[in-house]
């Protein structure tokens, strides 16, 4: 690399567009101007009081973590039984179900928000909380699944007919062996699905007929300029949160690997 | 050796086969494994001897036939019940768990209090030399660790049967020698049925009372070491135990199981019916291992039968050397090896040498 220094200008160029915004956020965030740009004026933290003064973003975030919670919880559960089964067992139509299940990463999201929306109304299911959530079960699922698989095919078999051999039946042996040592796959696929969830607009969007989403409600505060400095304020909480659920997520995945003596490759952090 | 003649059945086959769609893995398989048994099924890979094996500890079952466990008819009997435990080729080491609680995992449906499981680890433990051990994570181990912790595992049910399946093939040469004759100890000490699968001649060889030979999904052969080494059945028994020449034979006549043939350049002999498994229809040959035949060096004289060679090739071992000499003026060469004691020399290619040898080391295959 020390012979390379056009390449390491693009590589150290490429981070500061990747992450240079960003940054803007806090910024702002504790600037004292209505209007965004530089210079900066004074430092103060009145945007987070009015923005946490606004009863209508608590119901949003309120919304978004009960849509995220669930959704994270519910792809990561369905996943690993569709990873566990198409891992370890054989059954008919094997490909084509899992293919199936990966196909929403491929798909526009815009498609599959109206086709849902489409259907829902047809059969007469009115829109809420359950419908986004629904959805976005939906569009998690593939990256549950590869995640959740990859961590079930890093598993020896032997440890699990090892277990049987020594007197555990089936459940207990996925408790016991299995659980534990897929478990930083687990984490993964639960942070990942969580983060999906929590930021995306178009089928809370779709789905949500109006109800305070916090995607929804950002992108609604942005027309008007007096309220972006508190959306900046609210995107840098939202930034301080992702970098403490990572930093956790990273903690756990390098005891796991700690644990188990394996080599630390890869990782968030 | 009869060590096993006596000894009640502990395992019997019944014409046991085995599928795997098309696939016909296990072709017929009948024999019985005695109590208190050193017994290995040896084999290449794809002869079906793992698939055997997992079908006894009930990982796989099995498409027809009949597998008795101590009077116990195995079909639907699930794996965790079996009286049976697995020292897996992985050694399948719980990599989330301590040594102890590796060793200890079989206990936990036992109704005994906290401390005498404890105390029952660590009695293990030290049955496998690791006292101490049982707090270390299990990856700290070394290779020959692992594998006495998978046996301690195995062993702490105090299981009727034993199962190891290729345990040894992950460790170095040295490791490996000094494991064989710590898990014969270990076997001894215990007196379980030991069922060691391998892939290894030398390692069935010095393990086990009894050996099964396996081939293409049936076995081949059943008996113990040395008469697998002496007495194959079947060439490709030969082959695959140890080295064997194989001499170009015609039958002269056929008495009461006692066999007179003529061997390309060994001359006219006598077999008796050990000498002479049953017919599979090939071209007859006689079987001699290397090193049943001798060289005579000038001087020395025999009381066995000789015959002239021609030291077509010299190959030096160290501890001994390989000549390959073609017999009696034909072109029929073996390979017979001679230990290389002090004052005796290395002959050289092109030299004209007597070999002895005796006809109660030949073996017909027909």
């Amino acid at each position: 690399m020390k012979d390379a220094p056009i390449l390491r200008s693009y590589a150290v160029l490429y981070l500061i567009f990747l992450y240079g915004p960003i940054i803007i956020l806090p910024m702002f965030a504790f600037n004292d101007n209505t209007i965004v740009s530089f210079p900066l004026k004074g430092f103060t933290t009145k945007w987070f009081a009015e923005m946490w003064s606004d009863p209508n973003l608590r119901i949003a975030l309120q919304n978004s973590l009960i849509i995220a919670l669930s959704t994270a919880t519910l792809s990561t559960v369905l996943g690993i039984f569709a990873a566990r089964a198409s891992v370890r067992y054989k059954w008919p139509g094997k490909t084509a179900v899992v293919g199936l299940i990966m196909v929403p990463l491929v798909l526009p999201e815009m498609i599959v928000a109206m086709a849902l929306l489409v259907v829902l109304l047809s059969i007469g299911v009115p829109l809420s909380i359950f419908t986004i959530i629904m959805g976005h079960v939906l569009i998690c699922m593939p990256f549950a699944v590869a995640i959740l698989t990859s961590a079930f095919q890093s598993l020896d078999r032997s440890l699990e007919e090892a277990a049987l051999d020594l007197g555990e039946d089936a459940w207990s042996t996925f408790r016991l062996i299995v659980l534990p040592l897929v478990m930083p796959g687990i984490m993964a696929s639960f942070l990942i699905t969580f983060t999906i969830s929590i930021d995306e607009f178009i089928i809370a969007n779709f789905l949500g007929s109006g109800k305070p989403i916090l995607s929804v409600y950002i992108f609604g505060q942005f027309r008007f300029p007096a309220k972006v400095p508190a959306m900046l304020a609210l995107g840098t909480l939202l930034v301080a949160f992702s970098i403490i659920l990572l930093t956790i997520a990273e903690y756990f995945r390098r005891r796991g690997v700690a644990k188990t003596g394996g080599k630390n490759s890869g990782g968030f952090l | 050796m009869t060590f096993s003649e006596d000894k009640p059945v502990m395992i019997e086959f019944r014409d046991v086969h085995k599928y795997y769609g098309d696939y016909h893995a296990l072709r017929g398989i009948d024999g019985t494994i005695k109590a208190g048994e050193f017994f290995s099924l040896l084999g290449p890979s794809g002869c079906g001897k793992t698939t055997l094996l997992r079908t006894i500890a009930g990982f796989e079952g099995i498409s027809s036939g009949v597998i008795m466990i101590d009077d116990r008819n195995m079909a639907g009997v699930p794996a965790n019940v079996r009286p049976t435990n697995m020292v897996f080729q992985s050694y399948a080491i719980f990599p989330h768990m301590s040594v102890a609680e590796n060793v200890g995992f079989g206990l936990r449906r036992d109704p005994r209090t906290k401390a005498e499981k404890a105390a029952a680890v660590e009695e293990m433990l030290a049955m496998v030399g690791l006292t101490g051990y049982g707090d270390r994570a299990a990856h700290e181990l070394s290779g020959g660790q692992r594998q006495r912790v998978a046996l301690a595992r195995a062993l702490i049910l105090k299981p009727k049967v034993l199962l190891l399946d290729e345990p040894l093939s992950a460790l170095d040469k040295k490791m490996r020698e000094h494991m064989q004759v710590e898990l014969i100890k270990l076997q001894r000490q215990v007196g379980i049925t030991f069922i060691l699968v391998t892939h290894d001649q030398e390692e069935a060889l010095v393990m086990s009372d009894r050996i099964a030979v396996m081939f293409e999904g049936g076995i081949a052969q059943l008996a113990d070491p040395e008469t697998l080494y002496r007495r194959p059945n079947s060439k490709q028994v030969a082959e695959f135990i140890g080295t064997m020449n194989f001499v170009p034979a015609t039958i002269l006549s056929e008495v009461g199981g006692k066999v007179e043939i003529e061997a390309k350049g060994l001359g006219k002999v006598t077999l008796d019916e050990t000498q002479s498994p049953p017919p599979r229809g090939e071209e007859p040959v006689v079987g001699l291992r290397p090193e049943t035949l001798t060289l005579l060096f000038p001087g020395q004289t025999t009381s066995e039968r000789k015959v002239d060679g021609l030291i077509d090739e010299v190959i030096y071992f160290g501890d001994m050397t390989y000549y390959d000499v073609y017999l009696g003026g034909t072109d029929v060469e073996v390979r017979l090896s001679m230990r290389n004691v002090p004052g005796r020399p290395i002959l050289d290619v092109g030299t004209r040498v007597e070999v002895a040898w005796s006809p109660e080391a030949l073996v017909l295959f027909r």
